[in-house]
């Protein structure tokens, strides 16, 4: 069995050149191994600006690679041809942060979930769309009548739902999350992680979910990597980590966590 | 009876656009305890910050108070002078915005701004304000502060002018403190430590403050009490243990119930179904009745009141008479 994501002593450093052509180098990851099991949802947690952001742009192919090797599906991304890549792209999709920055407005939302699958000329016979269409938007629980609306006709949750609905059209094994609840509202949250939750069970799906927040990562996630300036410190499953973190850095990290104190609810 | 240390009443505001005035406000009413933090939770654009710039009258242009009063030692903020209002601002009521970087004078170093702010206040000399300067950097947990003082806003990150800000703010130790998200964009480490200092402050002075959030973990860390805004009215407001063990408001039963929980793992999470309402949307009746499962036929036909008990206010039918 070859897992989703196997990352080898990964290096990521940004050079930026300044004054008189000097080159300054911001070395942000710093050897990591990490492996995606497939069918699991793997949590990276960490402080802002640890790099989780940036580890998941080098999956992605946004950003190249320093040094080390990714490996999706079973492929070296490294040097990976464009015909070779959009192969890949079909097996890993993304959803990010901030729903209003992630959808173009000058779509609809069938022409947003329709575009991956023309680009991979899937589904063009134009009944199987509409039924393809259809199953995809019950399947993040959004109204089929929504099809013809554009972007800002929605909330935030709707709006997640759109961008998790386009990232699945084309039935993707990986999902790469980073922080897609955050910058919904705190009683829209809970809609989209049970949402995500179903879609990882319901669709085996390997997913890497990036968030800063333990509780979250503890809801969903199976394993857990605690990141930090770089490198990840500590990898578990996660009822593991939880119960007995090993290290200093994760027991500080949780017990810093502030909590809802629990009452009769 | 001891005088509250700040009181909003009815306080209703509208922003002008375009497509006419949205209200945001729709009859606001509190009172901050003296000594204590009132945690103001709601979320994205149900009017928090809004209400926090109106204490100070720091609103934008196209906001227009409709109604309402806001009490500072019997006076009326709303009213105020702006010469007058300006020795209200910072020395006695004090506050930390929701964006640090925009608050901070780009082209002075960190230290000069804080130099500048502690001498406007206090006679001190200018090796004294910095000594001070360096010690507050120190107190929000920035490391190297005498070399930190050099630097220029830009040079800090976010969460760093945001401690900044607090920095000044505390310096003055103000009667009262309105702090907008201070610590939303804060690592948990750096935030737990902000808190305390926070705490720290009420303790010592007698401080009280109104503290913003939409993390209702941080207000239970924080807070004596808790007030739950939704689409610019109060829901609920309570003290902090009463409000987390026994929340009245179905909202408020609905956001607590809808938490991850970092303590144990949950299998689901009882969601909240539908969406706040949008900006200006026309509400009759309950501005929550449409997500809630409780509803009555009258919540959707006119807006329950604040029923008070025992020190709980709280905005349901489903409390009339009890
Ligand atoms: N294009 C870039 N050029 C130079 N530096 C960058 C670039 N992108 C990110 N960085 C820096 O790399 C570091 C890691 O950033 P990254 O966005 O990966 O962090 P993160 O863990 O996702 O943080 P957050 O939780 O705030 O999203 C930061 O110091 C950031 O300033
Ligand atoms: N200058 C403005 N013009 C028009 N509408 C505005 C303006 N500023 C704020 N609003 C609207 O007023 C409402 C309340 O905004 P406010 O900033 O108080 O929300 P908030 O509770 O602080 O949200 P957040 O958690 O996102 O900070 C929002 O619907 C917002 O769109
Ligand atoms: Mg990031
Ligand atoms: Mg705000």
């Amino acid at each position: 069995m070859t897992a989703a994501l196997v990352i080898e002593n990964l290096h990521k450093t940004y050079v930026r050149k300044a004054w008189l052509g000097k080159r300054v180098e911001k070395p942000v990851l710093r050897g990591i191994d990490l492996t995606l099991e497939e069918g699991k949802v793997l949590g990276l947690v960490g402080e802002s600006g640890c790099g989780k952001s940036t580890l998941c742009k080098v999956i992605l192919g946004i950003e190249p690679i320093t040094s080390g090797t990714v490996q999706v599906a079973g492929v070296n991304i490294n040097g990976l041809s464009t015909a070779k890549w959009r192969d890949l792209r079909r097996k890993m999709q993304v959803v990010y942060q901030d729903p209003y920055a992630s959808l173009d407005p000058r779509f609809t939302v069938r022409q947003l979930v329709s575009e991956p699958l023309d680009i991979h000329k899937l589904y063009m016979d134009k009944s199987a769309r509409e039924n393809y269409l259809r199953e995809l938007l019950n399947s993040v629980q959004l109204d089929v009548a929504f099809l013809d609306r554009y972007p800002h006709e929605f909330s935030g949750g709707q709006r997640q739902r759109i961008a998790i609905a386009r990232a699945l059209a084309l039935e993707p094994q990986i999902l790469i999350a980073d922080e897609p609840v955050s910058a919904l509202d705190v009683s829209v949250q809970a809609q989209i992680l049970n949402l995500l939750k179903d879609i990882a069970q319901k669709r085996q799906l390997s997913m890497l979910f990036v968030t800063h927040d333990f509780a979250v990562a503890r809801f969903l996630c199976d394993d857990i990597a605690v990141m930090h300036q770089g490198k990840i410190v500590e990898y578990a499953p996660a009822e593991e980590l939880f119960a007995q973190p090993r290290q200093a850095y994760t027991q500080k990290l949780l017990s810093a966590v502030p909590t809802v104190p629990r009452g009769a609810l | 009876m001891t005088q509250a240390a700040l009181t909003v009443q009815d306080l209703h505001l509208s922003f002008l656009t375009d497509e006419g005035a949205l209200p945001v406000l729709r009859g606001l009413s509190y009172t901050l305890s003296p000594g204590k933090i009132l945690a103001v939770v709601g979320e994205s654009g149900s009017g928090k910050t809004v209400h926090a710039l109106s204490i100070l009258n720091l609103l934008p242009p196209n906001a227009r108070v409709d109604q309402g009063k806001i009490l500072y030692q019997g006076k009326n903020l709303l009213s105020m002078k702006s010469s007058a209002l300006r020795r209200v601002r910072g020395r006695k009521i004090a506050m930390i915005f929701q964006d640090p970087q925009a608050s901070l004078n780009p082209v002075l170093t960190v230290g000069e701004q804080l130099i500048e702010t502690l001498r406007a206040h206090k006679r001190i000399s200018k090796k004294t304000a910095r000594k001070q300067a360096a010690e507050l950097l120190t107190k929000v947990g920035i490391e190297e502060a005498e070399k930190r003082l050099e630097e220029y806003p830009f040079q800090f990150s976010g969460g760093m002018c945001q401690r900044v800000m607090i920095a000044m703010a505390l310096a003055l130790s103000p009667d009262v403190l309105i702090a907008d998200e201070p610590t939303t964009a804060l690592d948990v480490t750096i935030q737990a430590q902000i808190l305390r200092l926070i705490k720290e402050l009420q303790q010592q002075s007698g401080m009280a403050a109104i503290f913003i959030t939409h993390n209702l973990a941080v207000a239970a860390q924080v807070a004596d009490e808790v007030l739950v805004l939704y689409a610019g009215q109060c829901m609920e407001q309570a003290p902090a243990s009463r409000l987390f063990s026994h929340p009245l408001h179905p909202y408020t039963q609905g956001l607590l119930g809808s938490l991850a929980s970092v303590e144990r793992k949950e299998e689901r999470l009882p969601a909240i179904t539908g969406n706040p309402p949008r900006p200006g949307e026309i509400l009759t009746g309950c501005p929550f009745a449409p997500r809630c499962s409780h509803a009555l036929k009258k919540c959707f036909e006119t807006c329950p009141p604040l029923y008070e008990k025992d020190g709980c206010k709280v905005r349901c039918f489903l409390q009339e008479g009890k």
